[in-house]
C-alpha cells in the first residue's frame, strides 16, 4: 500500500502518455479488426485454416482486454510499467494475430495484392508474443516492481529466454505453421553449429512461465488486506499460463499439431490475465479508476437523457407551435437547462445505487440523520452511532477533536489526550481543511476509501456541530467546577474565621474578664467602692463576647457541626418572626449542609426584609439523592431573581452545588423558594 | 475540693485556677491537653476536672471525649466542660447519663458565683447545663404540643430545672419562695407525665431525658 501512496503523489497526469497509450490501444484493436477482415477475404478464396468464425470473439477479447485495461492505467499512472506492458502486449499480440490472415491474403488468396506477404508470415511465426506480456505482468503486478530483489535473476532469465526464442524463430530455416513452406525472408540464418540451442531455449522459455506464475503466487501469499484481495484474481489468472503450456504439450502429443482449440485456449488466457488486472483495478479500486468509471457512467446517462428530452420537447413543441419556430429551440433548451441539475443528482444516485450500494445507502442514512438534526428530532451527538450503522461497522467509534485543546473527546465529553492504539484503523475527519474528529473503524473499511470519504463528508456538518456542543459542555462543566471550588473555599474560610473568633478574641475577652473578677474579689474592704465599676466593666466584656458570638454565628453557625437540623433550629429560634421548621435529621456532606443552611438563612432574611410576612415555613427533606429545600412566607411576594438582589447570591450557592432553584412569588401572595441540591448520601 | 484544670490557653488556665483557689479550692494539677488530663486524673483522683472542649492536637472535641472517658473510668471525679460555643449532642448525652457532669459556655465563668455554684453542684454528683443548651431543648417549635400547656412561669422553672438547679436556687433566682417553686415543679412534672421525686438530681435527669427524647 505504501507504493500506491507514492504513485498517488504523481496525480498531475500529463497529456502525452495518455494519448500515446490510447493511440497504441486503438492501433491494437484496429489491427485485430483489420486481421478479421483479411480473414474474411482469405476464407472467400477457401484458404486452408482461414474462416474460423468461432475464434473471432476470442481474438477480439485477447487484444481488446489488455488494451482497454492498460490505456486508462497509463493515463492515471504513467510511471507504472503495468499499463505500458498491457498496451504494448495487446499491440504485439494483435500484430502476430493479424499477420496470419495478412499473409494468407498476400500469398494465397490474392497473390501480389498486398506487399510483404512473407514478412507477415515471419511475424505470424513469433508465437512467444502470446506469453511475453502475461509473463512480464506476472513478475511486476501490481506495483511495477519485482516481489523482491531476490527475483531479479529469475526475471532476467525469463526475459532472456523469451528474447532468445524470438531471435531463434527469426533466424530459423523454416517458418512456423501454417507457413512452413514459405521461405524465411530474413537474410540471416542461424549457424548450423548453434542448432543445438533450440531445445534448451524452448525449455527455458517454458520454465520461465512456471517461474512467473510462482512469482505471482508468492506475492499473493505475502500480501495482506486490500492487496490480497487485489491479487487473488490475478494469481489465479496467471496460474493459467503453465496450465496452458501443459495443455498445449498434451494436445501436441495426443492429436499432433496445434489445433484451433489450443489457440482459443491461449487467447482466453490472455483475456483472463488482462481481465484479472482489470478486476483488481476496478473492483478493488487499485488505481482509483472506479471513480472515473462512475463519473463517465453518470455523464453518459445524463447526456443521453438530456438528448432525449431535447428531442421530445422539440417534437412536441414543433407540433404545437409549428416547425422552425425559435420558440421551439428556446423551449427545448429551457427544458434541458431546468432538467440538468436534478437529472444529474438522480443519475448519480442511480449509478451509486447500482454500482456502490453500500456507499449510496450509507450517505443516504447520514443525510437523513442530518435532516433530523436540523428539524430538532435528534441530537447531533448521535452522529457516532449513525456512522457506525452507515458503515456497517458496530466497532466504529467517533471522537471529537476539541477546538480549544489538542485533545479528543467522546460524545459524553470524556477527554482522551492520546487515543489508545488497538487493532482498529483510524481515519481523520476534516471539515473545511480543519480536523474535527477521528473515526476508529475496522481495518477492512480501508478497502473502501470512497465509502469512508462519502459517508464522512455527508456527516461532517453534524460532527462539527456535535464537537462544538461537546466543547461548550466541557467548558461549562469546568466553569461550574471552578465556581464550586470558589464556594467551597468560601465555606472553608468561614470555618477558619469562626474558629479564630471563638478561640482567639473570645478567649482573650474571657481571660480579661476573669482577671477583673479576681481583682474585684480580692479588693480590700475599703476599696469595695470600685466594685460596681468593675461589674460594669465585666458586663461590657460580656456584651463584647455576645457581639463576637453573634458575628461568629453569622460567619458559620457552630451547630452546623451537629447537622443541618440543629443549625436550622437555632436559626428558627433566633428569627424575629415565627419560623415553622421541618428539617431532616439525616447527615449530609458538609458542603451540602453549609450550602443549605446559608440558602435558608438568606431566604429567611430576604423574606423578613422585603416580604413583611407574619410567618415563614422552612422545609428540608431528602429524597432520591437530593436535598429539597422550601422556604415559603405569607408576605407581599413579587420577588425576582435579578442581579444585586439577595436571591441572586442564593441562586449562585445552589448552582455551585449542581442544584436548581425556583422562585415563585406572585405579587400579593407570598414568596415560595424551592431548591434542590444533589447529595450523594 | 481538689480540682484539676485542662485548658490550652495558659492565661485563661491560670485565671481559672486563681478563681477556684480564691474560692478556697485546691487546684492539684493544670494541664494543656487531653492526654495529660487523663494522666493527672488517674494520678490525683480529684473531685472535679474543669475541661476545655477544644484542645491540642486537633482542636475539635478532645475535651468532651476525655470527659466521657473520665466519667467512665473514674466515677469519683466529676467533670465540668467549658466550651466556646454551644454543642448539644455530646453534652446532653453525658448530662443525662447520670450526675457528676456539667457543660457551660466559657463566658459563664464571668458570673463567678453562678460558676462556683455549678462547679460545686457537679462535684457533689449533680449536673449543670448551660442555659443556651437548655434553650435548644425547650424552644417552642420543638414542643408546641406538650410544652405549650405550661404557663410562662412554669416554662421558666422548667428551663432552670433543666440547667440542673435545685429548688432553692430556682426560688432565689426567680424571687419566689421554695414552696411556690415546689408547686410549679409538681405541676410541670404532672403535665409532662413524669414521676414526682424529691431528689433534685433524679428530677433533672427525668426532665432532660424527656426533653431529649422529644427534641433534637
Amino acid at each position: 500500500m505504501v507504493k500506491f501512496a507514492l504513485l498517488h503523489k504523481n496525480e498531475s497526469v500529463r497529456i502525452a502518455p495518455r494519448l500515446i497509450a490510447w493511440g497504441l490501444a486503438l492501433a491494437a484493436i484496429a489491427l485485430i479488426a483489420g486481421g478479421l477482415v483479411l480473414d474474411r477475404i482469405a476464407a472467400e478464396q477457401h484458404v486452408p485454416g482461414s474462416g474460423s468464425f468461432w475464434l473471432y470473439p476470442f481474438l477480439l477479447a485477447a487484444v481488446s482486454a489488455p488494451a482497454v485495461v492498460g490505456a486508462p492505467v497509463v493515463a492515471r499512472h504513467p510511471h507504472n510499467p503495468i499499463g505500458w506492458i498491457l498496451v504494448l502486449g495487446a499491440l504485439s499480440l494483435a500484430a502476430v494475430l493479424a499477420a496470419t490472415p495478412y499473409a494468407w491474403v498476400a500469398l494465397y488468396a490474392h497473390p501480389g495484392s498486398l506487399p510483404g506477404g512473407s514478412w507477415a508470415a515471419l511475424v505470424s511465426s513469433l508465437w512467444p508474443a502470446f506469453f511475453a506480456w502475461p509473463l512480464a505482468v506476472a513478475f511486476v503486478f501490481p506495483d511495477g516492481r519485482l516481489p523482491s530483489p531476490r527475483w531479479r535473476p529469475y526475471a532476467i532469465f525469463a526475459a532472456c529466454s523469451v528474447t532468445f526464442l524470438v531471435v531463434l524463430l527469426v533466424l530459423a530455416d523454416q517458418l512456423e505453421e501454417p507457413f512452413s513452406d514459405v521461405p524465411n525472408p530474413f537474410p540471416v540464418r542461424l549457424p548450423e553449429a548453434l542448432g543445438f540451442l533450440r531445445l534448451p531455449v524452448w525449455l527455458a522459455m517454458f520454465a520461465s512461465l512456471f517461474v512467473g506464475a510462482a512469482a505471482a503466487r508468492v506475492r499473493y501469499k505475502r500480501s495482506q488486506g486490500v492487496e490480497r484481495l487485489q491479487l487473488l484474481w490475478f494469481a489465479y489468472a496467471v496460474g493459467l499460463i503453465p496450465l496452458g503450456v501443459v495443455f498445449f504439450l498434451l494436445w501436441g502429443l495426443i492429436f499432433g499439431g496445434n489445433g484451433d482449440a489450443v489457440v482459443g485456449f491461449l487467447l482466453g488466457m490472455e483475456a483472463a490475465v488482462a481481465i484479472a488486472v482489470g478486476v483488481a483495478v476496478t473492483r478493488y479500486r487499485l488505481y482509483e479508476i472506479d471513480r472515473l468509471i462512475n463519473r463517465t457512467l453518470v455523464y453518459t446517462v445524463v447526456t443521453v437523457a438530456l438528448g432525449l428530452l431535447y428531442a421530445i420537447v422539440s417534437l412536441l413543441a414543433g407540433v404545437a407551435l409549428g416547425r422552425g419556430s425559435t420558440w421551439v429551440t428556446g423551449l427545448a433548451v429551457l427544458a434541458v437547462a431546468l432538467a440538468f441539475g436534478p437529472l444529474r443528482s438522480r443519475a448519480q444516485a442511480a449509478v451509486d445505487w447500482r454500482f456502490d450500494r453500500l456507499r449510496y445507502e450509507g450517505i443516504r442514512r447520514v443525510r437523513a440523520f442530518v435532516d433530523d438534526v436540523r428539524e430538532g428530532r435528534r441530537e447531533p451527538e448521535e452522529i457516532g452511532a449513525v456512522l457506525a450503522a452507515a458503515l456497517r461497522d458496530p466497532s466504529a467509534e467517533l471522537l471529537f477533536r476539541l477546538p480549544a485543546s489538542d485533545a479528543y473527546a467522546d460524545r459524553f465529553g470524556a477527554v482522551l489526550v492520546e487515543p489508545a492504539d488497538d487493532e482498529r484503523a483510524m481515519t481523520k475527519v476534516e471539515h473545511r481543511g480543519q480536523e474535527i474528529g477521528l473515526l476508529r473503524h475496522k481495518r477492512s473499511l480501508l478497502v473502501h476509501p470512497d465509502l469512508l470519504r462519502g459517508v464522512l463528508g455527508a456527516a461532517s456538518l453534524a460532527i462539527e456541530i456535535a464537537r462544538l456542543r461537546v466543547e461548550v459542555r466541557l467548558q461549562l462543566a469546568e466553569v461550574e467546577e471552578s465556581r464550586a471550588r470558589v464556594v467551597r473555599a468560601g465555606y472553608e474560610e468561614r470555618r477558619r474565621l469562626e474558629r479564630d473568633l471563638h478561640d482567639g478574641a473570645q478567649q482573650r475577652l474571657v481571660t480579661l474578664g476573669i482577671v477583673l473578677r479576681r481583682l474585684q474579689r480580692s479588693l480590700p474592704r475599703e476599696a469595695r467602692i470600685l466594685g460596681p465599676a468593675l461589674d460594669s466593666a465585666v458586663d461590657e466584656i460580656g456584651l463584647a463576647i455576645e457581639d463576637l458570638r453573634t458575628i461568629a454565628a453569622g460567619v458559620r453557625p457552630p451547630r452546623l457541626d451537629e447537622g443541618l437540623a440543629a443549625a436550622l433550629a437555632d436559626l428558627a429560634r433566633g428569627a424575629p418572626i415565627p419560623v415553622e421548621l421541618e428539617a431532616t435529621h439525616q447527615r449530609l456532606p458538609e458542603q451540602v449542609e453549609a450550602a443549605a443552611y446559608f440558602v435558608v438563612c438568606e431566604a429567611v432574611t430576604n423574606a423578613v426584609k422585603h416580604g413583611s410576612p407574619s410567618r415563614v415555613r422552612v422545609e428540608a427533606s431528602v429524597a432520591h439523592g437530593e436535598l429539597r429545600l422550601v422556604v415559603a412566607d405569607d408576605g407581599v411576594g413579587g420577588a425576582t431573581v435579578a442581579k444585586g438582589t439577595g436571591l441572586m447570591g442564593l441562586t449562585d450557592r445552589v448552582l455551585a452545588q449542581g442544584g436548581t432553584l425556583r422562585v415563585h412569588s406572585p405579587r400579593g401572595a407570598g414568596t415560595r423558594i424551592e431548591a434542590e441540591i444533589p447529595c450523594e448520601s | 475540693m481538689r480540682i484539676v484544670i485542662a485548658e490550652d490557653t495558659v492565661l485563661l488556665r491560670e485565671g481559672l485556677a486563681g478563681l477556684l483557689e480564691d474560692a478556697g479550692h485546691e487546684v492539684v494539677a493544670r494541664v494543656g491537653d487531653a492526654q495529660a488530663l487523663l494522666a493527672v486524673v488517674a494520678e490525683h483522683e480529684p473531685d472535679l476536672a474543669v475541661v476545655d472542649v477544644r484542645m491540642p492536637p486537633e482542636y475539635s472535641d478532645e475535651g468532651m471525649r476525655a470527659a466521657a472517658e473520665i466519667r467512665r473510668g473514674h466515677p469519683g471525679t466529676a467533670v465540668l466542660v467549658l466550651s466556646q460555643h454551644v454543642e448539644t449532642r455530646h453534652a446532653l448525652e453525658l448530662v443525662s447519663a447520670g450526675g457528676g457532669f456539667g457543660y457551660l459556655l466559657k463566658h459563664r465563668v464571668l458570673d463567678v458565683d453562678d460558676f462556683l455554684d455549678a462547679a460545686r453542684r457537679v462535684a457533689e454528683g449533680g449536673s449543670a447545663l448551660d442555659p443556651e443548651v437548655v434553650a435548644t431543648l425547650v424552644s417552642p417549635p420543638a414542643h408546641e404540643d406538650t410544652l405549650g400547656e405550661l404557663t410562662p412561669r412554669e416554662q421558666e422553672v422548667l428551663a432552670l430545672m433543666a440547667e440542673g438547679r435545685t429548688n432553692a436556687a430556682i426560688a432565689k433566682r426567680l424571687w419566689l419562695t421554695e414552696r411556690t417553686v415546689e408547686t410549679h415543679v409538681r405541676s410541670i412534672l404532672g403535665k409532662l407525665g413524669l414521676p414526682i421525686s424529691g431528689d433534685d438530681h433524679r428530677r433533672v435527669l427525668a426532665v432532660l431525658t424527656y426533653l431529649r427524647a422529644s427534641a433534637v
